[in-house]
């Protein structure tokens, strides 16, 4: 059995958010793309639960090669990190991830799977947290002619069955298919394991497997851009917030006073 | 091709007889219609909401279809993808656009992966841009916002949840059915155990209070409830309560959590990040509540109070009470 886990490089979102908050976020000259080059990338963090989700089915007695792949300009830091936390087989696919749309990293990971024979269960991030498309897990499920699961919380294997706690508006929903079926994991799966100090020196060694497109059997037509980025901006928030003086006890009897004559209480 | 429609498609019942987000995808739906000078319409998969025939005439709709099959159920992805892919190819709509909820955000990229056609979502606002059309959505939690070019029949969802205008007046609009044959579709997604609806949803509220990270501790989390009972609403969170497992899930309010759309938004010893934000930046009226005058909360508020929110609430409790 094979669970496959696509991860992918994203800006730090908490940094990203701290520029936000100061006000201090720019775009480049491109008109695309962040400047704060001192931000750091990682892995995107519901990427990262995925495999934690994966680890989880290790440790209640699920056997299974865990394989971690990537498409990116240079996903290797962040597979050795997969490595380090238990990965066998690591894959980063060559390309350069401006020029891609949702759609051509779905066929490559997709077309990655079916290269190394195919898995039994693909688990994702519900999205990434740069560009919150969260559509290449759907995709990856159509190419792949699997059912796709969303926002997980939880995911067990019976037999031939996955079965998923999902998260819904209205509560937690169960819902199982047979696999292979493709799985997304949601922040409330909790929080991913740290490799252990051994298991990260160990895993400075191990080179992913490095594919070129091509080696997939997918021409540059094939992953032809569908969807292209021409601008990033920052929004501007027109604030328009009246604040209330005075003690405590006066504050809360002026809003409230406000809230009744807007007719809102 | 202009004559080709701009789609709105829709395939939940809803709960006040119209779809969840039906007006403001019928009003993003009559802005692109109406600069393609191309007709609007509306598909429904499944069930007719009551309201549907008024809405459609009110919002310019020149053809409202509709699919119906048994197995047309929002949670029945592999039917509403099978429909709706074959009713893009059939009709080869300019643009197909989704209100965005959690089932359309498994159906839309369904349906443009097996079309191969360009998919994008978080969807703000869109215009034509020459031969193609231009699609600003979210980013980075709402940080940013991002400009995207997409090719032809794109299916598109938005994150619609600023107020719409009133529309105009308009005849009721007929249903016109559209054939569609599922006889050869399984689900391959079973429900094992439905979700069960325990009391009103935070999705629906008119009254919101939620509380922060600025609440110190979980022994004050009563305060916000007591103060959302008060008030006649309910109780919320942003997710480091959820994280820290102070609250369960269902209260967190936010671009992963809930998206609520409240008369009323009372935000307590919450900083405003834009993940945060993007749960409740539709609320009509937003109160900010933080010992940080300069927080970014205070951005997105009507009204705001400068103060220690353990102070405050008990407060406002009482004002509450009082009137
Ligand atoms: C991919 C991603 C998705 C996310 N999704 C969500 C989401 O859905 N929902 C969500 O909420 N967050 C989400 N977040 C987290 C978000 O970025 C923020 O970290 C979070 O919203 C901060 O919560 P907070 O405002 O309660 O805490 P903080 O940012 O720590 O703010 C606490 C505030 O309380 C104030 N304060 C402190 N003490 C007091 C006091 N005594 N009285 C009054 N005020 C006081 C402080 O001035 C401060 O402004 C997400 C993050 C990422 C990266």
């Amino acid at each position: 059995m094979r669970i496959v886990v696509c991860v992918k490089e994203v800006m730090d979102p908490d940094a990203v958010n701290n520029y936000a908050v100061a006000g201090r976020l720019e775009i480049g000259e491109d008109g695309k793309t962040l400047t704060q080059t001192a931000i750091p990338r990682l892995m995107n963090g519901y990427d990262e639960q995925a495999i934690e989700a994966a680890l989880r089915l290790r440790d209640e007695g699920a056997d299974f090669t865990l394989a971690v792949i990537s498409a990116g300009s240079d996903p290797e830091k962040m597979l050795k990190h997969a490595a380090a936390l238990g990965a066998q087989e690591l894959v980063a696919i060559q390309v350069d991830p401006e020029s891609l749309d949702q759609q051509a990293f779905a066929r490559l990971l997709a077309a990655q799977i079916e290269t190394m024979g195919g898995a039994d269960l693909v688990l994702c991030g519900r999205q990434a947290s740069d560009d919150d498309q969260g559509v290449v897990p759907a995709l990856i499920g159509e190419q792949l002619n699997m059912p796709v699961i969303t926002v997980a919380r939880a995911v067990a294997l019976l037999d031939n069955q996955v079965r998923v706690t999902r998260v819904t508006s209205d509560g937690d929903q169960v819902v199982a298919a047979a696999c292979p079926a493709v799985v997304t994991i949601s922040n409330e799966l909790g929080d991913p394991r740290y490799p252990s100090a051994a298991a990260k020196v160990k895993a400075r060694r191990i080179k992913p497997t490095v594919v070129q497109p091509s080696d997939l059997g997918l021409s540059p037509e094939d992953i032809a851009p569908r969807v292209m980025l021409t601008r990033q901006f920052v929004p501007e928030v027109q604030g328009n917030c009246e604040f209330i003086q005075g003690e405590v006890a006066q504050m809360a009897d002026s809003l409230i006073e406000r809230l009744k004559a807007d007719s809102i209480l | 091709m202009s004559e080709n429609a701009v789609v709105v498609c829709t395939f939940e019942p809803g709960r006040e007889g119209l779809p969840e987000g039906a007006e403001e995808i019928l009003h993003i739906g009559r802005g692109l219609a109406t600069a393609l000078s191309a007709p609007l319409h509306w598909l429904i998969l499944g069930p007719l909401p009551d309201r549907a025939s008024a809405t459609a005439g009110h919002y310019g709709v020149s053809s409202l279809q509709q699919m119906e099959d048994p197995k047309l159920l929002p949670s029945n992805a592999d039917a509403c993808v099978a429909a709706l892919s074959g009713y893009c190819s059939d009709q080869a709509p300019q643009a197909v656009l989704l209100h965005q909820t959690l089932d359309a955000r498994i159906v839309a990229p369904r349906v443009a992966g097996r079309l191969n056609k360009a998919v994008v979502m978080n969807g703000i606002s869109i215009e034509p841009n020459g031969e193609n059309l231009q699609l600003t959505a979210s980013a980075y939690g709402g940080d940013t916002r991002v400009i995207y070019e997409v090719g032809p029949g794109p299916i598109l969802s938005f994150i619609a949840n600023a107020a719409v205008p009133d529309p105009s007046e308009g005849d009721p609009v007929s249903v016109e059915n559209i054939s569609c044959d599922l006889s050869e579709i399984t689900e391959r997604i079973e429900i094992i155990e439905q979700a069960r609806f325990d009391g009103p949803r935070l999705d629906d509220a008119e009254i919101i209070v939620s509380g922060g990270r600025g609440l110190g501790s979980v022994d004050n989390y009563p305060l916000i409830e007591q103060l959302a009972e008060a008030m006649g609403g309910l109780a919320g969170a942003s997710r480091p309560l959820v994280d820290e497992g102070w609250v369960d899930s269902s209260h967190q309010v936010g671009l992963t959590g809930r998206i609520t759309r409240p008369n009323l938004y009372v935000a307590i010893g919450i900083s405003g990040a834009s993940q945060h934000m993007a749960g409740c930046s539709a609320a009509k009226t937003l109160v900010a509540i933080n010992r940080d005058e300069d927080a970014a909360i205070f951005q997105y508020a009507r009204y705001g109070l400068v103060g220690d929110a353990l102070e405050l609430i008990p407060e406002l409790i009482r004002a509450v009470r009082d009137r």
